[in-house]
């Protein structure tokens, strides 16, 4: 799934880490979704949904 | 917001820490079931039967602690984690039963040792649990 979070974050010039941390992950888990290697859990979804301060959809693509 | 990973970093720790616990536990519970008997000798099966129960007991543990475990560490460790468990249990599936069924039908010359079996599975869980590391690096 594309989404969003590479230029969300650099927008705020937040690092892979710092927005790990603010979402409760691992560093690993950030890049595998950022790469589309791995799509997140729901609840991560919606923490990252607030933590930049968007809807869902508007973070996370839909390609089908 | 940093409170979140800090929550989720203590949970991991605490259930690796039981884990590791149980680990060694249940490896030295084995080793009394196992070894046991050649030291206290065959007049005792009471203390034999002791030190199996013991280690099931343990087992059991381990299991919930695994559980744990694998509840509290961070969802894409879970998810290569379980990916490693699900290959190591259809090697062990598919290897156990294909051996049984070759020695059933008396094309297996020599008698396997069961202890091979788990040896295999560990070897089996490393590789996989290193390609999803490396899949997700």
């Amino acid at each position: 799934m594309r989404n969003r979070i590479p230029g969300l974050r650099a927008e705020r010039a937040w690092t892979q880490a710092d927005v790990a941390q603010r979402v409760g992950v691992s560093r690993q888990t950030i890049n595998a979704i950022e790469t589309g290697k791995f799509d997140p859990s729901l609840p991560v979804a919606f923490r990252l949904a607030r933590l930049f301060e968007l809807r869902i959809e508007e973070i996370f693509l839909d390609e089908q | 917001m940093p409170a979140l990973q800090d929550a989720g970093y203590r949970d991991s720790i605490r259930a690796t820490g039981g884990l590791v616990a149980l680990t060694i536990a249940w490896a030295a519970s084995l080793a009394l079931a196992r070894f046991g008997p050649g030291l206290w000798g065959d007049s005792r099966p009471a203390a034999t039967w002791a030190a199996v129960i013991a280690n099931l007991v343990v087992g059991v543990g381990w299991i919930v602690a695994m559980t744990r475990f694998l509840r509290a560490i961070d969802e894409l460790e879970r998810k290569i984690m379980l990916d490693a468990l699900a290959v190591t249990l259809g090697a062990g599936w598919v290897v156990g039963f294909g051996y049984i069924v070759a020695d059933r039908a008396g094309l297996v010359p020599v008698e396997a040792d069961i202890a091979a079996l788990p040896a295999l599975m560990g070897v089996v869980f490393s590789v996989a649990f290193l390609m999803g590391k490396l899949r997700y690096r």
